[in-house]
């Protein structure tokens, strides 16, 4: 994995809410890649003690690839990356990123694009805007923020779109009745949604209640993989046992361990890092394995999933 | 031509990957708008009756569905398929759909319902009335239809070609390549019937 990342130098650090800090990286001895609208890359952050790895949007125009933007949010119950963003990184630092990939892009056929932010969840569609604009697409951005915290960008976006923004400040009493947005829609519209689980959830139930397809409702959620109890995680082919942390994934401790698992979301939803599982019974925590592989205990997502034995051997 | 007996057994799934599958079709209770489309019968009313199950069921929902029976053909009793994209585009989002007829037809309609911006989650296709085909000439792009039989005929070039099991969702339609392409006169003496 190390031999295709990408060196960044920080170019300038801003803070653009209370809790939101915008990172603008540019080239330092190769050019960056293009990349799409809707795009991530997962940045690499030098600890004192450990290595972090955190997936963050790209939020800035994929046709401007001088530099790239992300914007991390300090998250109250934080496992070390983004308080490391905000208290580390400092213009002028180097910082490791994957290539960008992508796993949210826009759905071009579609009529209609209604996007739906939470918090920091915009930056996705930031990278989106300056797309939809220049292909003359037909969208509505419904951002939902605390303005005490989060709601980076609000004016701009405001000024710049218009009546095609709207904007709900729940620290000012200002709530998005998801039911009326979804209601009015007509065939041809497609939703995305960046924000937090229950976000997503509300979303999701009440389209299914409406009897909206489901295969319109996109989203993404970058989820950092919550705590769990620890336990070992043998390696079939050598013997090797490794211990999980409870506050660590089983894909960190691999990769500390320095074994190599291809993975790109780390948020248990693409499906790079699926791997085989030998012995024990996995604790099932992502959105991409199906209700049936899930059952036969045969493989599983180490970037967010566990063990609910004591032990897993896994095929590597 | 080879029988049945002569056939090593197979232990692999033979078929097409692209060579469209029929499970059975079941209401979605979900959507707000059931809209049942068949072809106007020609062999006995087979769309009709293979509907029937689905239209008695969303009939007999507690909830206050919005069923839409549309008949195609060319009479003017019934809707036209050039009449059926401004029908469809008046509908919900919410809306499903069922479609029963020939093969090409029921893909004929699919085409129309997601041009309309619809999803084919939307689309629930019943089994095709019979073994009727449309063949998509890979040599000169024609379109021959019925073919119930292989090889077949080409309408465009008059090339014998080889029905295909290969189905194309932009033509909806089976793909043909000339059987007899190296020797002309080494066409098969039988044709197969399709099914």
């Amino acid at each position: 994995m190390s031999k295709s990342m990408i060196p960044v130098r920080v170019a300038s650090v801003r803070d653009v809410a209370p809790k939101i800090r915008e990172f603008r990286f540019t080239a330092v001895d190769q050019a960056l890649p293009a990349f799409s609208a809707g795009s991530h890359v997962m940045v690499e952050m030098q600890g004192a003690e450990k290595t972090y790895r955190n997936a963050y949007s790209l939020m800035s125009d994929p046709a401007d690839i001088s530099s790239y933007g992300i914007a991390v949010r300090l998250q109250d119950e934080s496992r070390g990356g983004s308080v490391f963003m905000h208290t580390q990184v400092q213009e002028g630092d180097v910082l490791n990123i994957a290539p960008p990939a992508n796993l949210f892009a826009p759905h071009w056929a579609a009529k209609k694009h209604i996007l739906i932010a939470g918090g920091v969840g915009i930056t996705p569609f930031m990278s989106y805007l300056p797309e939809m604009k220049r292909r003359n697409a037909d969208f509505e951005l419904h951002y939902l923020y605390r303005s005490a915290q989060t709601g980076a960008y609000r004016q701009q976006l405001s000024e710049a779109l218009g009546e095609k923004y709207f904007s709900y400040d729940s620290d000012h009493g200002q709530q998005c009745i998801v039911h009326q947005l979804l209601a009015q829609l007509s065939p041809g519209a497609h939703v995305y949604i960046c924000g937090p689980e229950s976000l997503i959830e509300a979303v999701k139930t009440e389209a299914a209640t409406l009897g909206i397809p489901a295969g319109i409702i996109h989203y993404e959620e970058f989820a950092a993989p919550k705590p769990g109890k620890a336990f070992t995680v043998s390696l079939a082919s050598s013997g090797q046992q490794i211990a999980v942390d409870g506050e660590s994934s089983m894909l960190e401790a691999l990769e500390e361990a320095g074994v190599e698992v291809a993975n790109m979301c780390r948020g248990g939803v693409c499906g790079q890092c699926v791997t085989g599982v030998k012995e024990g019974i996995p604790e099932h925590r992502d959105d991409f394995l199906s209700a049936a592989e899930k059952a036969s205990g045969q493989c599983v997502m180490p970037c967010v999933s566990r063990a609910v034995t004591d032990s897993l051997t896994l095929d590597l | 031509m080879q029988t049945n007996a002569d056939k090593p057994e197979l232990t692999l799934n033979p078929g097409v990957k692209s060579r469209p599958q029929y499970p059975p079709v079941s209401l979605n209770p979900a959507a707000q708008c059931q809209v049942f489309i068949a072809r106007k019968n020609t062999t006995g009313d087979k769309a009709g009756a293979l509907l029937k199950p689905l239209m008695d069921e969303a009939e007999k929902s507690e909830k206050s569905l919005n069923i839409i029976p549309l008949v195609v053909g060319e009479d003017g009793d019934v809707i036209s398929m050039s009449q059926l994209p401004q029908t469809i585009s008046s509908l919900p989002l919410a809306s499903s759909f069922y479609l029963a007829g020939t093969e090409a037809f029921i893909w004929d309609v699919a085409k129309l319902i997601c041009e309309a911006g619809f999803i084919m989650e939307q689309v629930h296709l019943l089994p095709p009335v019979n073994n009727e085909r449309r063949l998509f000439c890979t040599h000169c792009y024609a379109i021959t239809e019925p073919v119930t039989h292989s090889p077949a005929v080409c309408s465009g070039c008059g090339r014998h070609l080889l029905v295909r099991d290969h189905f194309s969702k932009i033509h909806r339609a089976y793909v043909g390549v000339q059987i007899d392409a190296e020797d002309p006169a080494d066409l098969p003496e039988e044709s197969e019937e399709l099914c």
